[in-house]
Protein backbone atom coordinates (compact mmCIF):
# COMPACT_ATOMS: atom_id res chain seq x y z
CA UNK A 1 0.00 0.00 0.00
CA UNK A 2 0.98 3.42 -0.69
CA UNK A 3 1.83 5.88 2.26
CA UNK A 4 1.20 9.53 1.91
CA UNK A 5 2.60 11.53 5.15
CA UNK A 6 0.50 14.96 5.11
CA UNK A 7 1.46 15.79 9.24
CA UNK A 8 4.40 17.23 8.58
CA UNK A 9 3.58 20.31 11.38
CA UNK A 10 3.42 16.80 13.64
CA UNK A 11 7.11 16.30 12.92
CA UNK A 12 9.24 15.87 9.97
CA UNK A 13 11.62 13.32 8.89
CA UNK A 14 15.37 13.75 9.58
CA UNK A 15 16.63 15.45 6.10
CA UNK A 16 19.93 13.57 5.28
CA UNK A 17 22.18 17.18 5.20
CA UNK A 18 21.11 17.07 8.73
CA UNK A 19 21.59 13.39 9.83
CA UNK A 20 25.27 13.66 8.41
CA UNK A 21 26.10 16.57 10.38
CA UNK A 22 24.83 14.56 13.59
CA UNK A 23 25.93 11.07 13.07
CA UNK A 24 29.97 12.00 14.20
CA UNK A 25 28.60 13.64 17.23
CA UNK A 26 27.46 10.18 18.36
CA UNK A 27 30.68 8.47 18.69
CA UNK A 28 33.56 10.24 17.12
CA UNK A 29 33.02 13.60 18.34
CA UNK A 30 31.72 12.29 21.90
CA UNK A 31 32.94 14.84 24.55
CA UNK A 32 30.93 16.51 27.16
CA UNK A 33 30.67 20.03 25.32
CA UNK A 34 31.40 21.65 29.48
CA UNK A 35 34.47 19.69 29.62
CA UNK A 36 37.36 21.91 29.63
CA UNK A 37 39.66 19.01 27.68
CA UNK A 38 40.29 18.36 23.94
CA UNK A 39 36.99 15.97 23.82
CA UNK A 40 35.31 18.63 25.12
CA UNK A 41 36.45 21.26 23.85
CA UNK A 42 35.85 19.95 20.17
CA UNK A 43 32.33 19.37 21.34
CA UNK A 44 31.73 22.83 22.57
CA UNK A 45 33.02 23.64 19.14
CA UNK A 46 30.20 21.88 17.47
CA UNK A 47 27.78 23.67 19.75
CA UNK A 48 29.19 26.93 18.46
CA UNK A 49 29.02 26.35 15.34
CA UNK A 50 25.09 25.57 16.02
CA UNK A 51 24.31 28.62 17.87
CA UNK A 52 26.32 30.41 15.16
CA UNK A 53 24.13 29.12 12.18
CA UNK A 54 20.96 29.82 13.97
CA UNK A 55 22.09 33.18 15.27
CA UNK A 56 22.51 34.03 11.39
CA UNK A 57 19.60 32.41 10.01
CA UNK A 58 16.92 34.80 12.36
CA UNK A 59 19.54 38.04 12.46
CA UNK A 60 20.32 37.69 16.16
CA UNK A 61 22.77 39.91 16.78
CA UNK A 62 25.19 37.95 19.00
CA UNK A 63 25.19 34.02 19.09
CA UNK A 64 24.99 33.92 22.77
CA UNK A 65 21.66 35.02 22.58
CA UNK A 66 20.59 31.61 21.69
CA UNK A 67 20.28 28.79 24.43
CA UNK A 68 19.56 25.35 23.57
CA UNK A 69 16.34 23.63 25.59
CA UNK A 70 14.98 20.20 25.20
CA UNK A 71 12.56 21.39 22.40
CA UNK A 72 9.73 23.99 21.95
CA UNK A 73 8.08 23.41 24.79
CA UNK A 74 10.52 23.95 26.87
CA UNK A 75 11.78 27.16 25.30
CA UNK A 76 8.33 28.63 25.50
CA UNK A 77 7.78 27.25 29.37
CA UNK A 78 10.98 29.42 29.98
CA UNK A 79 10.40 32.09 27.89
CA UNK A 80 6.91 32.58 29.72
CA UNK A 81 7.40 31.51 33.40
CA UNK A 82 11.44 32.81 33.11
CA UNK A 83 10.65 36.09 32.01
CA UNK A 84 7.58 36.69 33.96
CA UNK A 85 9.34 35.55 37.37
CA UNK A 86 12.22 37.99 36.30
CA UNK A 87 10.32 40.74 35.85
CA UNK A 88 7.29 39.98 39.01
CA UNK A 89 8.45 42.93 40.58
CA UNK A 90 7.57 45.47 37.94
CA UNK A 91 4.53 43.81 37.46
CA UNK A 92 2.12 40.38 37.21
CA UNK A 93 0.12 41.28 33.80
CA UNK A 94 0.96 39.10 31.02
CA UNK A 95 -1.01 39.27 27.25
CA UNK A 96 -1.50 36.12 24.77
CA UNK A 97 -3.54 34.97 22.15
CA UNK A 98 -6.12 31.98 22.37
CA UNK A 99 -4.92 29.94 20.14
CA UNK A 100 -1.23 29.86 21.27
CA UNK A 101 0.26 26.29 21.46
CA UNK A 102 -0.47 25.08 24.71
CA UNK A 103 3.09 24.81 26.00
CA UNK A 104 2.49 28.41 26.16
CA UNK A 105 -1.27 28.44 27.05
CA UNK A 106 -0.37 25.86 30.14
CA UNK A 107 2.23 27.77 31.38
CA UNK A 108 0.09 30.99 31.82
CA UNK A 109 -2.28 28.99 33.41
CA UNK A 110 0.32 28.05 36.17
CA UNK A 111 1.11 31.82 36.16
CA UNK A 112 -2.46 32.47 37.23
CA UNK A 113 -2.27 29.92 39.84
CA UNK A 114 0.69 31.98 40.97
CA UNK A 115 -1.14 35.09 41.33
CA UNK A 116 -0.34 36.82 38.20
CA UNK A 117 -3.17 38.15 35.69
CA UNK A 118 -3.18 36.46 32.00
CA UNK A 119 -4.97 38.01 29.27
CA UNK A 120 -6.19 36.17 26.40
CA UNK A 121 -6.89 38.17 23.59
CA UNK A 122 -9.42 36.80 20.80
CA UNK A 123 -9.01 36.36 17.23
CA UNK A 124 -11.00 36.93 14.59
CA UNK A 125 -12.64 34.01 12.43
CA UNK A 126 -9.44 34.01 10.58
CA UNK A 127 -6.93 33.57 13.28
CA UNK A 128 -5.80 37.19 13.48
CA UNK A 129 -5.58 38.92 16.80
CA UNK A 130 -7.07 42.22 16.79
CA UNK A 131 -4.07 44.90 16.85
CA UNK A 132 -6.58 47.62 18.65
CA UNK A 133 -7.59 45.08 21.14
CA UNK A 134 -3.67 44.03 22.21
CA UNK A 135 -3.49 47.77 22.60
CA UNK A 136 -6.21 48.26 24.92
CA UNK A 137 -5.29 45.29 27.03
CA UNK A 138 -1.59 47.08 27.49
CA UNK A 139 -1.75 48.02 31.13
CA UNK A 140 1.18 49.60 33.30
CA UNK A 141 1.28 45.98 35.11
CA UNK A 142 2.23 44.21 31.86
CA UNK A 143 5.45 42.34 31.60
CA UNK A 144 4.86 40.34 28.88
CA UNK A 145 3.13 39.73 25.55
CA UNK A 146 3.48 36.66 24.18
CA UNK A 147 2.05 35.90 20.13
CA UNK A 148 2.65 32.79 18.24
CA UNK A 149 3.88 33.78 14.76
CA UNK A 150 2.03 31.07 12.73
CA UNK A 151 -0.45 29.20 14.16
CA UNK A 152 0.47 25.33 14.25
CA UNK A 153 -3.12 24.33 13.33
CA UNK A 154 -4.22 26.41 10.59
CA UNK A 155 -1.49 28.30 9.49
CA UNK A 156 -2.42 31.73 9.69
CA UNK A 157 0.53 34.15 10.12
CA UNK A 158 0.37 37.08 12.68
CA UNK A 159 1.56 40.79 12.11
CA UNK A 160 4.18 39.94 14.58
CA UNK A 161 6.77 43.42 13.46
CA UNK A 162 3.65 44.94 14.31
CA UNK A 163 2.43 43.81 17.39
CA UNK A 164 6.10 44.01 18.81
CA UNK A 165 6.45 47.54 18.32
CA UNK A 166 3.64 48.26 20.34
CA UNK A 167 5.06 45.82 22.85
CA UNK A 168 8.06 48.19 22.48
CA UNK A 169 6.22 51.37 22.86
CA UNK A 170 4.72 50.65 26.20
CA UNK A 171 8.08 48.85 27.59
CA UNK A 172 6.61 45.80 27.49
CA UNK A 173 8.97 42.56 26.51
CA UNK A 174 7.76 40.50 23.49
CA UNK A 175 8.02 37.10 22.68
CA UNK A 176 7.12 34.83 20.07
CA UNK A 177 6.56 30.89 19.36
CA UNK A 178 8.08 30.58 16.23
CA UNK A 179 7.85 26.83 15.87
CA UNK A 180 5.59 26.84 12.77
CA UNK A 181 6.80 30.28 11.27
CA UNK A 182 10.96 28.97 10.77
CA UNK A 183 11.33 28.06 6.76
CA UNK A 184 7.68 29.19 6.27
CA UNK A 185 8.46 32.98 6.73
CA UNK A 186 11.34 34.99 7.01
CA UNK A 187 12.15 36.00 10.66
CA UNK A 188 14.46 38.86 11.62
CA UNK A 189 14.16 39.42 15.27
CA UNK A 190 16.28 43.08 14.92
CA UNK A 191 14.03 43.93 11.99
CA UNK A 192 11.02 42.72 13.75
CA UNK A 193 12.04 43.83 17.20
CA UNK A 194 11.35 40.27 18.91
CA UNK A 195 13.05 39.76 22.52
CA UNK A 196 12.17 35.93 22.69
CA UNK A 197 11.23 33.28 20.60
CA UNK A 198 11.03 29.67 20.12
CA UNK A 199 12.31 27.24 17.57
CA UNK A 200 11.59 23.73 17.72
CA UNK A 201 13.91 20.98 15.66
CA UNK A 202 11.73 18.35 14.37
CA UNK A 203 9.28 20.99 12.82
CA UNK A 204 11.90 21.89 10.17
CA UNK A 205 13.73 18.10 9.36
CA UNK A 206 15.73 18.23 12.74
CA UNK A 207 16.01 15.95 15.26
CA UNK A 208 13.20 15.53 18.09
CA UNK A 209 13.91 15.97 21.63
CA UNK A 210 15.56 19.74 20.54
CA UNK A 211 15.17 23.24 20.71
CA UNK A 212 16.32 26.75 21.24
CA UNK A 213 14.93 30.18 22.76
CA UNK A 214 16.73 33.50 21.40
CA UNK A 215 17.09 35.68 24.11
CA UNK A 216 17.94 39.30 23.22
CA UNK A 217 20.73 40.00 25.36
CA UNK A 218 19.62 42.36 28.40
CA UNK A 219 16.10 40.77 29.05
CA UNK A 220 16.01 39.38 32.21
CA UNK A 221 14.87 35.41 32.70
CA UNK A 222 15.01 33.40 35.66
CA UNK A 223 15.89 29.65 34.75
CA UNK A 224 13.51 26.75 34.41
CA UNK A 225 16.16 23.84 34.64
CA UNK A 226 18.75 24.63 37.21
CA UNK A 227 21.26 21.92 37.84
CA UNK A 228 24.38 22.83 35.90
CA UNK A 229 26.36 26.17 34.70
CA UNK A 230 25.36 25.20 31.06
CA UNK A 231 24.22 27.78 28.59
CA UNK A 232 25.71 30.81 30.87
CA UNK A 233 24.31 29.78 33.62
CA UNK A 234 21.29 29.86 32.68
CA UNK A 235 19.67 25.78 31.70
CA UNK A 236 21.35 23.30 33.46
CA UNK A 237 21.92 19.53 32.01
CA UNK A 238 24.20 18.15 29.62
CA UNK A 239 24.11 19.45 26.07
CA UNK A 240 22.67 17.37 23.73
CA UNK A 241 25.59 17.68 21.31
CA UNK A 242 24.30 15.66 18.24
CA UNK A 243 20.66 16.77 18.54
CA UNK A 244 22.03 20.75 18.82
CA UNK A 245 24.51 20.04 16.08
CA UNK A 246 20.91 18.52 13.66
CA UNK A 247 19.14 21.64 14.79
CA UNK A 248 21.83 24.30 13.75
CA UNK A 249 22.13 22.64 10.26
CA UNK A 250 18.17 22.30 10.02
CA UNK A 251 18.26 25.62 10.74
CA UNK A 252 20.52 26.97 8.56
CA UNK A 253 18.65 24.92 5.51
CA UNK A 254 15.26 25.86 6.86
CA UNK A 255 16.71 29.45 5.99
CA UNK A 256 18.73 28.59 3.04
CA UNK A 257 16.14 26.74 1.26
CA UNK A 258 13.03 29.03 2.52
CA UNK A 259 12.45 30.45 -0.89
CA UNK A 260 12.11 27.38 -3.19
CA UNK A 261 10.45 25.17 -0.63
CA UNK A 262 7.68 27.82 -0.05
CA UNK A 263 7.86 28.03 -4.47
CA UNK A 264 7.07 24.10 -4.22
CA UNK A 265 4.71 23.95 -1.26
CA UNK A 266 2.65 26.56 -2.67
CA UNK A 267 2.01 25.32 -5.86
CA UNK A 268 0.97 21.71 -3.68
CA UNK A 269 -1.05 22.88 -1.27
CA UNK A 270 -2.98 24.80 -4.01
CA UNK A 271 -2.93 22.17 -6.52
CA UNK A 272 -4.45 19.72 -3.05
CA UNK A 273 -7.72 22.46 -2.37
CA UNK A 274 -8.44 23.05 -5.43
CA UNK A 275 -8.34 19.11 -6.48
CA UNK A 276 -10.52 18.78 -3.17
CA UNK A 277 -12.91 21.25 -4.26
CA UNK A 278 -13.21 19.18 -7.66
CA UNK A 279 -13.75 15.86 -6.08
CA UNK A 280 -15.92 16.75 -3.13
CA UNK A 281 -18.68 18.67 -1.96
CA UNK A 282 -19.68 20.77 1.58
CA UNK A 283 -16.07 21.44 2.38
CA UNK A 284 -14.88 24.78 3.92
CA UNK A 285 -11.34 26.19 4.01
CA UNK A 286 -10.16 27.06 7.64
CA UNK A 287 -7.89 29.89 8.18
CA UNK A 288 -6.59 33.48 6.73
CA UNK A 289 -7.84 33.01 2.82
CA UNK A 290 -3.91 34.62 2.17
CA UNK A 291 -2.21 35.32 5.14
CA UNK A 292 -0.95 31.80 5.88
CA UNK A 293 1.95 29.30 5.26
CA UNK A 294 2.06 26.95 2.17
CA UNK A 295 2.32 23.99 4.78
CA UNK A 296 -0.54 24.14 6.34
CA UNK A 297 -4.51 23.41 5.53
CA UNK A 298 -7.28 23.01 7.59
CA UNK A 299 -10.48 21.66 6.04
CA UNK A 300 -14.13 21.19 7.78
CA UNK A 301 -15.63 17.94 5.93
CA UNK A 302 -19.93 18.77 6.37
CA UNK A 303 -21.21 16.06 8.07
CA UNK A 304 -18.09 13.85 8.48
CA UNK A 305 -16.72 13.16 11.92
CA UNK A 306 -13.00 14.19 12.08
CA UNK A 307 -11.90 10.86 14.10
CA UNK A 308 -13.12 9.05 11.94
CA UNK A 309 -11.87 10.55 8.82
CA UNK A 310 -8.14 10.03 10.42
CA UNK A 311 -9.03 6.67 10.68
CA UNK A 312 -10.37 5.43 7.68
CA UNK A 313 -7.51 7.92 5.50
CA UNK A 314 -4.87 5.47 8.15
CA UNK A 315 -6.39 2.61 6.61
CA UNK A 316 -5.42 3.90 2.87
CA UNK A 317 -1.91 4.99 4.21
CA UNK A 318 -2.57 8.35 4.60
CA UNK A 319 -1.83 10.52 7.12
CA UNK A 320 -3.12 13.63 8.44
CA UNK A 321 -4.16 14.96 11.70
CA UNK A 322 -7.14 16.33 13.91
CA UNK A 323 -5.98 19.88 15.62
CA UNK A 324 -2.60 19.00 16.69
CA UNK A 325 -0.63 16.01 17.34
CA UNK A 326 -0.04 17.34 20.97
CA UNK A 327 -3.81 17.09 21.54
CA UNK A 328 -4.93 14.10 19.59
CA UNK A 329 -4.63 11.72 22.07
CA UNK A 330 -7.48 13.58 24.12
CA UNK A 331 -11.33 13.60 22.96
CA UNK A 332 -10.98 17.99 23.50
CA UNK A 333 -11.56 19.38 20.32
CA UNK A 334 -9.35 22.13 18.54
CA UNK A 335 -9.22 25.49 21.08
CA UNK A 336 -8.04 27.71 18.35
CA UNK A 337 -10.85 26.81 15.68
CA UNK A 338 -13.08 27.02 18.66
CA UNK A 339 -11.28 30.42 19.24
CA UNK A 340 -11.85 31.46 15.41
CA UNK A 341 -15.51 31.36 16.32
CA UNK A 342 -16.39 27.99 13.90
CA UNK A 343 -19.59 26.08 14.31
CA UNK A 344 -18.79 23.13 17.03
CA UNK A 345 -20.18 20.95 13.44
CA UNK A 346 -17.26 22.31 11.91
CA UNK A 347 -14.84 21.72 14.57
CA UNK A 348 -15.60 18.23 14.80
CA UNK A 349 -15.05 17.79 10.90
CA UNK A 350 -11.85 19.61 10.97
CA UNK A 351 -8.68 18.02 9.81
CA UNK A 352 -5.36 19.61 9.31
CA UNK A 353 -3.32 18.51 6.20
CA UNK A 354 0.33 19.74 6.32
CA UNK A 355 2.77 19.23 3.72
CA UNK A 356 6.49 18.20 3.75
CA UNK A 357 9.02 19.55 1.39
CA UNK A 358 9.52 15.91 -0.10
CA UNK A 359 5.75 15.66 -1.49
CA UNK A 360 4.45 14.95 -4.74
CA UNK A 361 1.83 15.56 -6.95
CA UNK A 362 1.38 12.30 -6.99
CA UNK A 363 1.31 11.81 -3.69
CA UNK A 364 -1.36 14.26 -3.14
CA UNK A 365 -3.36 12.47 -6.71
CA UNK A 366 -3.02 9.63 -4.52
CA UNK A 367 -4.58 11.17 -0.94
CA UNK A 368 -7.07 13.54 -2.52
CA UNK A 369 -8.89 10.21 -3.84
CA UNK A 370 -8.66 8.21 -0.47
CA UNK A 371 -10.13 11.50 1.01
CA UNK A 372 -13.18 11.26 -1.64
CA UNK A 373 -13.52 7.90 -1.05
CA UNK A 374 -13.42 8.00 2.57
CA UNK A 375 -15.50 10.92 2.77
CA UNK A 376 -18.36 9.96 0.27
CA UNK A 377 -18.39 6.49 2.92
CA UNK A 378 -18.52 8.56 6.05
CA UNK A 379 -21.51 11.14 4.69
CA UNK A 380 -23.48 7.68 3.41
CA UNK A 381 -23.86 7.20 7.51
CA UNK A 382 -23.47 10.33 8.79
CA UNK A 383 -26.29 11.10 11.39
CA UNK A 384 -26.18 14.45 10.03
CA UNK A 385 -27.88 15.76 7.02
CA UNK A 386 -26.23 18.65 4.71
CA UNK A 387 -25.11 21.69 5.82
CA UNK A 388 -24.89 20.28 9.22
CA UNK A 389 -28.52 20.04 10.05
CA UNK A 390 -29.19 17.52 12.51
CA UNK B 1 -5.12 3.87 21.00
CA UNK B 2 -7.32 1.46 19.56
CA UNK B 3 -7.32 -2.02 19.45
CA UNK B 4 -6.98 -4.05 16.02
CA UNK B 5 -10.66 -5.68 16.78
CA UNK B 6 -12.59 -1.92 17.25
CA UNK B 7 -10.89 -0.84 14.43
CA UNK B 8 -11.40 -3.85 11.87
CA UNK B 9 -15.32 -3.30 13.38
CA UNK B 10 -14.51 0.49 12.40
CA UNK B 11 -13.46 -0.23 8.57
CA UNK B 12 -16.84 -2.79 8.27
CA UNK B 13 -19.79 -2.01 10.39
CA UNK B 14 -22.07 -4.76 9.58
CA UNK B 15 -25.45 -2.46 10.73
CA UNK B 16 -24.66 0.91 9.05
CA UNK B 17 -26.83 3.04 6.94
CA UNK B 18 -30.87 3.61 7.10
CA UNK B 19 -33.50 0.84 7.37
CA UNK B 20 -36.23 1.11 5.28
CA UNK B 21 -39.31 0.42 6.22
CA UNK B 22 -38.20 1.02 10.16
CA UNK B 23 -41.37 1.67 12.64
CA UNK B 24 -38.93 3.06 15.63
CA UNK B 25 -36.28 5.03 15.76
CA UNK B 26 -34.22 7.08 17.92
CA UNK B 27 -31.54 10.05 18.55
CA UNK B 28 -29.33 10.81 20.53
CA UNK B 29 -26.66 13.27 20.67
CA UNK B 30 -23.70 15.15 23.19
CA UNK B 31 -22.56 18.54 22.69
CA UNK B 32 -19.43 17.85 23.76
CA UNK B 33 -18.37 15.03 22.02
CA UNK B 34 -20.04 16.54 19.15
CA UNK B 35 -21.82 12.97 18.11
CA UNK B 36 -24.99 12.66 16.89
CA UNK B 37 -26.35 9.24 16.60
CA UNK B 38 -29.49 7.71 15.17
CA UNK B 39 -30.84 4.15 15.91
CA UNK B 40 -33.06 2.39 13.56
CA UNK B 41 -35.47 -0.40 14.48
CA UNK B 42 -37.91 -2.95 12.59
CA UNK B 43 -39.90 -4.50 15.30
CA UNK B 44 -42.42 -7.35 14.15
CA UNK B 45 -45.61 -7.91 15.49
CA UNK B 46 -44.21 -10.20 18.54
CA UNK B 47 -42.43 -7.32 19.52
CA UNK B 48 -39.37 -8.71 17.98
CA UNK B 49 -36.18 -6.40 16.96
CA UNK B 50 -36.13 -8.25 13.57
CA UNK B 51 -33.87 -5.94 11.99
CA UNK B 52 -32.13 -2.72 13.38
CA UNK B 53 -29.60 -0.13 11.85
CA UNK B 54 -27.29 3.24 12.44
CA UNK B 55 -26.47 6.24 11.30
CA UNK B 56 -23.68 8.27 12.96
CA UNK B 57 -21.95 11.23 12.94
CA UNK B 58 -19.21 10.43 15.34
CA UNK B 59 -15.63 8.77 16.09
CA UNK B 60 -14.80 5.19 15.89
CA UNK B 61 -15.84 3.52 19.38
CA UNK B 62 -19.24 5.24 18.01
CA UNK B 63 -19.09 3.59 14.71
CA UNK B 64 -18.38 0.49 16.39
CA UNK B 65 -20.55 1.16 19.59
CA UNK B 66 -23.91 1.56 17.20
CA UNK B 67 -22.51 -1.31 15.45
CA UNK B 68 -22.46 -3.64 18.60
CA UNK B 69 -25.57 -2.78 19.85
CA UNK B 70 -27.07 -3.40 16.77
CA UNK B 71 -26.25 -7.15 16.68
CA UNK B 72 -26.99 -6.89 20.14
CA UNK B 73 -30.44 -6.24 19.50
CA UNK B 74 -31.54 -8.06 16.75
CA UNK B 75 -33.97 -10.94 17.80
CA UNK B 76 -34.44 -9.31 21.21
CA UNK B 77 -37.79 -8.61 22.55
CA UNK B 78 -38.35 -4.79 23.75
CA UNK B 79 -38.69 -5.64 26.88
CA UNK B 80 -34.92 -7.04 26.18
CA UNK B 81 -34.10 -4.28 24.45
CA UNK B 82 -34.74 -1.60 27.08
CA UNK B 83 -32.48 -3.46 29.60
CA UNK B 84 -29.53 -3.59 27.44
CA UNK B 85 -27.27 -1.03 29.27
CA UNK B 86 -24.02 0.75 28.73
CA UNK B 87 -22.86 -1.30 30.61
CA UNK B 88 -23.31 -4.09 28.41
CA UNK B 89 -22.35 -2.52 25.34
CA UNK B 90 -18.81 -1.30 26.69
CA UNK B 91 -18.37 -5.20 27.56
CA UNK B 92 -19.37 -5.97 24.29
CA UNK B 93 -16.85 -3.55 22.73
CA UNK B 94 -13.72 -4.20 25.13
CA UNK B 95 -11.17 -2.37 25.85
CA UNK B 96 -11.55 1.68 24.55
CA UNK B 97 -10.51 4.64 25.69
CA UNK B 98 -12.19 5.90 29.15
CA UNK B 99 -12.63 9.27 27.36
CA UNK B 100 -14.56 7.77 24.93
CA UNK B 101 -16.58 5.61 27.12
CA UNK B 102 -19.28 8.19 27.38
CA UNK B 103 -20.68 6.95 23.54
CA UNK B 104 -22.16 4.10 25.14
CA UNK B 105 -24.63 5.74 27.48
CA UNK B 106 -25.41 7.34 23.92
CA UNK B 107 -26.06 4.65 22.61
CA UNK B 108 -28.39 3.52 25.47
CA UNK B 109 -30.65 6.43 25.01
CA UNK B 110 -30.69 6.21 21.75
CA UNK B 111 -32.06 2.35 22.09
CA UNK B 112 -34.70 4.04 24.82
CA UNK B 113 -35.61 6.48 22.42
CA UNK B 114 -36.11 4.03 19.30
CA UNK B 115 -38.50 2.10 21.23
CA UNK B 116 -40.43 4.56 22.89
CA UNK B 117 -40.72 6.00 19.21
CA UNK B 118 -42.39 2.60 18.53
CA UNK B 119 -44.73 2.37 21.36
CA UNK B 120 -46.00 6.11 20.37
CA UNK B 121 -46.00 5.10 17.14
CA UNK B 122 -48.27 1.83 17.60
CA UNK B 123 -50.66 4.49 20.35
CA UNK B 124 -50.84 6.90 17.05
CA UNK B 125 -52.05 3.95 14.80
CA UNK B 126 -54.27 2.27 17.53
CA UNK B 127 -55.84 6.32 17.93
CA UNK B 128 -56.58 6.40 14.50
CA UNK B 129 -58.09 3.17 14.09
CA UNK B 130 -60.69 3.92 17.12
CA UNK B 131 -61.59 7.29 15.21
Amino acid sequence: MKKVYLDSAATTFVSSEVLAEMLPCFNTIYGNSNSIHSFGREADAIVDRARDRIANAINASKSNEIYFTSGGTEADNWAIKGIAHAYSNKGKHIITSAIEHHAVLDSCKQLEQEGFEVTYLPVDRHGLINIVELLHSIRKDTTLISIIAVNNEVGTIQNIKAIAKIAHDYGVIFHTDAVSAIGSVKLDVQDMEIDALTISGHKLYGPKGIGCLYLKNGIRIEPLIVGGSQEREKRGGTVNVPAVAGLGKAVEIAVRDLYINQQKLKSIRDYFIRSISEKIEFVQVNGHPQQKVNSIVNMSFEMVDNESLLMLLDMEGVAVSIASACTSGSNEQSHVLKAMGLENNAIHSSIRFSFGKNISKADIDYAVEAIAKSVERLRSISALTKAGRR
Amino acid sequence: MYSNRILERFASPKFAGALRGCNGSGKAEDEKGGDVIKLYMLIDDNSIISNCKFKAFGGVSTIVACDIACQMLIGKTLEEGLSISNLDILEEMGEIPQDREYVALLVEEAIKNAIEDYYKRKEREAKKAIN
